[in-house]
C-alpha cells in the first residue's frame, strides 16, 4: 500500500484536490497508490464520490486536526466502479 | 553605451537558446497553457518540458515538485509562508541565519501577526553561520529553518552538509528551506541528497531570465500557497504562467546542465582576477571569503571613504555596471545588514558594492572595469570633505 506518489493539495480549496489527483493518477499504473493530502473540508465528499466515478479504490480516507490523508488505489482501465470508500476516521 | 556589464547578481544577458526559446513562446505559445482546446497543447507541453528540465538540473525525482514562480524572491516567500501555514502543528517558531534573503526575513517579520516566533543565528566575519549555534536555537516547536547555499550578496557557501543535520537534530520534524538561487546552475545541487525540504532556484545564477524562478517542494512536505483559487504549479501558486520566462529557465536549466562545470570556471576565473585587481587599489578590502571559496564571480568590496550608492552612480557614467551592496535593495541607500551581521562597522557598511561576473564577462572588460574603478575611488575622495 506504498504511495508512488504523494499530491499536496493543502491550501487548494475543492475542486482543486481532486483535480490534482486526476493528474497524478493518470502518471501511475492500474493498482499503483496515490496519497493524497488536503486540508479543504470537502475532500471528505469529493473523493469517495470521485474514486467511485472513475473506478479507483478509496483505500483509507484519514483526518488528523484540519488535514486529510486519503490513499486511492487506481482502477484497472475500463474496469467500471471499483471504488471501496472507508469511513472517514478523525 | 560600452563598458563593462558587472551586475551579474541582478540580471545577465541571455544566452543565444535562452533568448530565442523565449522569443519563441511570446510569438507561438500565447494561449494559456490550462485550456481544453488545442491552442493549449504547445504552452502545456513547453511548460512541462520546462518544469523536466529545472528538475533534472537539480535532481528532483519528479517534475511535479517543481513550482513555478515569477522570480526568486516569490518562491522564498511562497516557501517561508507556506510551509509554515501548512505545518501549524509543528509549531510556531522559526530559526534563519543572520543572512537569509531580505524576502525570507520580510516573510517572517509578517507572520509575527500570526504568532510566529523566530531566532535569529549570527554569522561569523566570512558570513559562515555555526551547526552547533543553529543547533542551539532549534528545537521543539521549531516548525521552519531557513538556511542558503550561496549568499546573495557577499557570496559565503554555507557547508549545508554540516548545517542540515544540526537542524535535523534539533528540529526533527521542522521543515527546512534552502536559498539555492545563487548556486543552482552554477555548482551541483542534488535536492534528493540535501535532506531539505524546499529549495529555492532560478534568476541569474542560472543563465535564466532575473524574473524567473521555482520551488522545488520534498513531496509531503506541506505547503499553502501564496495565492490559491487554481489548480495551475499543482495548487501552490494560482493564477496564469509566465511562460517566456519559465520557458527561458527551461532553456537556462538545460544549458546549465550540459556546461555546470564550465560556466562556474569561467565566473570563478573572472571573479579572481577582478578581485585581486580592485583589492589592488588603497583601502578597498574584500568582504566575505576569499574568491575560491565563494559564489563563483561574486566580488564584494567596500571601498573606505567612499558611499557605495555614490561610487555605483559613477561607475555608470564611466560605463561600468556594478551595484552597492545587495543586487536586489540597490536603490535603498542604507548600511547594508549583511555587512553589519558579519562584523563591519557602519562607515564600511555603507561603503560596500557587488559586482558580478557572468558567462559573458571576459578579461578585457574585468580589467577596464578595474582601471575605471580605481580612477572614480580616486576622484570621489578627492572631492570627499571626509578624506580617510
Amino acid at each position: 500500500m506504498t504511495p508512488v506518489r504523494v499530491v499536496d493539495a493543502l491550501g487548494a480549496p475543492c475542486p482543486v484536490p481532486v483535480r490534482l489527483l486526476a493528474r497524478a493518477m493518470g502518471r501511475v499504473a492500474p493498482g499503483q497508490v496515490v496519497e493524497l493530502l488536503a486540508d479543504d473540508p470537502l475532500i471528505e465528499v469529493d473523493l469517495p464520490a470521485w474514486c467511485h466515478a472513475r473506478g479507483h479504490r478509496l483505500l483509507e480516507l484519514s483526518r488528523d486536526g484540519a488535514r486529510w490523508r486519503g490513499l486511492v488505489r487506481r482502477g484497472q482501465p475500463g474496469g467500471g466502479a471499483a471504488s471501496e470508500a472507508a469511513a472517514p476516521r478523525s | 553605451m560600452t563598458g563593462a556589464y558587472l551586475d551579474a547578481a541582478a540580471a545577465v544577458p541571455p544566452a543565444p537558446e535562452v533568448r530565442d526559446a523565449m522569443a519563441r513562446a511570446v510569438a507561438e505559445l500565447w494561449a494559456s497553457p490550462s485550456g481544453l482546446h488545442p491552442h493549449a497543447a504547445g504552452p502545456a507541453a513547453a511548460l512541462e518540458e520546462a518544469r523536466a528540465e529545472v528538475a533534472a538540473l537539480i535532481g528532483a525525482a519528479d517534475p511535479d515538485e517543481v513550482v513555478f514562480t515569477c522570480g526568486t524572491s516569490e518562491a522564498r516567500a511562497l516557501a517561508v509562508t507556506g510551509l509554515l501555514s501548512a505545518n501549524r502543528h509543528l509549531g510556531r517558531h522559526a530559526v534563519l541565519t543572520a543572512l537569509e534573503h531580505p524576502a525570507v526575513a520580510t516573510a517572517l517579520l509578517r507572520l509575527a501577526a500570526d504568532g510566529v516566533t523566530h531566532t535569529t543565528v549570527g554569522v561569523d566575519h566570512e558570513g559562515h553561520a555555526d551547526p552547533t549555534a543553529l543547533a542551539t536555537a532549534a528545537g521543539p516547536g521549531t516548525a521552519l529553518v531557513c538556511l542558503h547555499h550561496g549568499h546573495h550578496e557577499v557570496g559565503t557557501l554555507q557547508d549545508l552538509g554540516a548545517l542540515i543535520p544540526a537542524a535535523r537534530g534539533a528540529a526533527p520534524d521542522a521543515r527546512i528551506h534552502v536559498d539555492a538561487a545563487e548556486t543552482a546552475g552554477l555548482l551541483p545541487l542534488d535536492v534528493r541528497a540535501l535532506g531539505a525540504d524546499a529549495v529555492t532556484v532560478g534568476g541569474p545564477a542560472m543563465g535564466a531570465p532575473a524574473w524567473s524562478g521555482a520551488l522545488w517542494v520534498r513531496p509531503g512536505a506541506g505547503l499553502h500557497p501564496l495565492v490559491g483559487g487554481g489548480a495551475q504549479e499543482g495548487g501552490k501558486r494560482a493564477g496564469p504562467q509566465d511562460l517566456p520566462g519559465i520557458v527561458g529557465l527551461g532553456a537556462a536549466a538545460r544549458l546549465a546542465r550540459a556546461s555546470m562545470g564550465a560556466r562556474a570556471a569561467h565566473r570563478r576565473a573572472m571573479g579572481e582576477r577582478l578581485a585581486g585587481l580592485l583589492v589592488a587599489v588603497p583601502g578597498v578590502t574584500l568582504n566575505g571569503p576569499s574568491p575560491h571559496r565563494r559564489v563563483p564571480g561574486n566580488v564584494h568590496v567596500s571601498v573606505h571613504g567612499v558611499e557605495g550608492e555614490t561610487l555605483t552612480v559613477a561607475l555608470g557614467t564611466r560605463g561600468v555596471a556594478v551595484s552597492p551592496g545587495s543586487a536586489c535593495t540597490a536603490d535603498a541607500g542604507k548600511a547594508s545588514p549583511t555587512l553589519l551581521a558579519m562584523g563591519a562597522d557602519a562607515r564600511d557598511a555603507h561603503s560596500g558594492v557587488l559586482l558580478g561576473a557572468g558567462d559573458a564577462t571576459t578579461a578585457g572588460e574585468v580589467d577596464a572595469a578595474a582601471a575605471v574603478f580605481a580612477e572614480v575611488v580616486a576622484a570621489l575622495r578627492a572631492m570627499s570633505p571626509v578624506r580617510p
